[in-house]
């Protein structure tokens, strides 16, 4: 099956020549792929977090987008089944991968008549998109609804009330309240809710050694709060 | 251009060997020119020129880059806010990375669809591997070098991962976070393995890709 076309030396300039024609086409594509990224480079701010805090127990890290298939699949198990995630799993995927050209072994090489071969490629394509769109899905109602949920006038009320029974003690807001921590009328514009939220949980984000104290609230008064403070912009 | 290749070639004597690089045809197939759908066959080169533009980006972001918790966070955020292109340079290998995944992928699934990696090119299709686990290794190792919440507690869980591996987990997890928990070590281990063990293997494990899809010349349908 060795099928070396015969480089015949001195066709250079027909259409079918490596170079300079296909090297031509193929730089084309690589130019399109390049702006591509370039611009996405440009329009997309790459982020820049906070520095590390090794301290900061409360950070939930997402992985890169295109591992996020993978972080997903790990949800599915859990306990002792962790290892079948972690490592079974990908052993077995990667030997399949190995043994591909092993396991396919008759001489056609046209997708229709390799059914098996195309059946298990494309349920691993499918896979790996499915994952990764119920990981997207799963994360974004997630922040909206568990962690956060939206926010109403109700919440706000109740959590100005809230406010003022546990924290004017120490913080300022309008010109009323104490003056032992920083003045939180404008909190709102210098903070998001997720970060108003881990700041009550454990307040020594802020500073190891804040002064300010746990205080026992309930996700629901916690999720007032951080929606009344977030809207003092 | 023609007299100092002239001069060169004098010396060198580099045509048979450019010939044999350059000098030969591409069949109807997976020529573009020919059938638009042979674009599928340029996505290998595409994988290349990433790669490429990946190293000379890394290089210069090099340029500000001290391995150390302290000096890694304040390179990156000098090199993202104060130097000037500095973030599109960033963003550049930060999505070139993403598209390298992407690319590769798609390239892998061009072998697939042609049934390409069969007899004989079933080594080829190995040394692939090798590279997509290549290209994987260098998305992970990077994602810890900006040194900001996220880089960190990634690593962390992704770290925490190989723990529980059996019997030899805890020693593949202490081996690369160098201790017990992610800290200078760690960083400076993942620094050097992605700037210079995985672009050495990326190199060598190339080579031998070319040369064999040289070698045996590009699949035809059959
Ligand atoms: C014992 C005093 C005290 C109480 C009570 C207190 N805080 Fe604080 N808080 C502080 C101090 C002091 C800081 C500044 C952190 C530091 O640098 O130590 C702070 C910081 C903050 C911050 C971060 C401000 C910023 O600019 O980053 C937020 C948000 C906050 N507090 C919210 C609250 C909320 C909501 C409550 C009530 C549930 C509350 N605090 C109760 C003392 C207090
Ligand atoms: C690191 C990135 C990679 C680069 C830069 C690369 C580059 C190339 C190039 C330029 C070709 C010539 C044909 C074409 O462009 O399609 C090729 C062919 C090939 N590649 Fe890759 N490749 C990479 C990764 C992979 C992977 C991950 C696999 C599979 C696991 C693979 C398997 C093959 C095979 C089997 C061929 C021969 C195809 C044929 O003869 O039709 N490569 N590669």
């Amino acid at each position: 099956m060795m099928n070396r076309d015969a480089p015949s030396a001195t066709q250079a300039g027909n259409p079918g020549s490596f170079y300079p024609n296909h090297l031509f086409v193929e730089s084309l594509a690589a130019l399109a792929v390049f702006a591509a990224t370039v611009l996405a480079a440009y329009v997309w701010q790459v982020p820049l977090e906070e520095m590390a805090d090794p301290g900061d127990t409360t950070y939930v890290p997402r992985p890169e987008w295109y591992f996020l298939f993978y972080f997903q699949l790990l949800k599915y198990f859990e306990g002792p089944l962790v290892v079948v995630g972690t490592f079974f799993l990908p052993l077995l995927t990667l030997t399949l991968l190995i043994l591909l050209p092993f396991l396919d072994t008759s001489p056609t090489t046209d997708i229709r008549k390799r059914p098996c071969a195309a059946a298990l490629s494309l349920a691993g394509v499918v896979a790996v998109v499915a994952l990764t769109a119920l990981s997207v899905v799963e994360d974004e109602s997630h922040v909206d609804k568990i962690v956060l949920p939206p926010i109403t006038e109700e919440q706000i009320t109740a959590g100005r009330e809230i406010f003022n029974k546990f924290c004017m003690l120490c913080h300022a807001i309008d010109g009323k309240g104490g003056f032992m921590a920083p003045d939180l009328t404008q909190i709102g514009s210098r903070a998001n809710r997720a970060y108003i939220e881990r700041v009550i949980i454990n307040p020594q984000i802020v500073s190891q050694t804040t002064i300010m104290s746990v205080i026992p609230l309930s996700d629901a008064e916690r999720h007032e709060v951080s929606a009344f403070l977030s809207r003092k912009k | 251009m023609s007299r100092i290749y002239k001069f060169l070639d004098d010396r060198l004597n580099l045509s048979p060997l450019l010939k044999e690089i350059a000098d030969h045809q591409v069949p109807d197939h997976a020529n573009p020119l020919k059938t638009p759908t042979a674009l599928i066959y340029c996505f290998g080169g595409i994988c290349l020129f990433i790669l490429l533009l990946q190293i000379l980006t890394g290089v210069f972001l090099m340029l500000y880059y001290v391995p150390s918790p302290d000096n890694a966070y304040a390179g990156v955020n000098y090199i993202q806010n104060e130097l000037a292109f500095g973030g599109l340079v960033r963003g550049i290998h930060r999505v070139g990375a993403s598209a390298a995944v992407v690319m590769v992928f798609l390239h892998m699934m061009r072998v697939v669809l042609t049934g390409s990696y069969k007899n004989p090119r079933e080594l080829n299709w190995i040394v692939g591997i090798v590279l997509l686990l290549t290209v994987m290794g260098f998305c992970f190792t990077g994602y810890l070098l900006p040194w900001d919440q996220k880089a960190y507690w990634a690593t962390t869980v992704g770290v925490n991962m190989v723990e529980s591996i059996p019997l030899v987990g805890n020693f593949l997890a202490a081996a690369l976070r160098g201790g017990s928990e992610v800290g200078m070590l760690t960083l400076v281990r993942f620094y050097v393995v992605h700037v210079m063990f995985l672009p050495a293997l990326l190199v060598i494990f190339l080579a031998a890709h070319f040369f064999m899809v040289r070698r045996q010349g590009i699949s035809r349908p059959l």
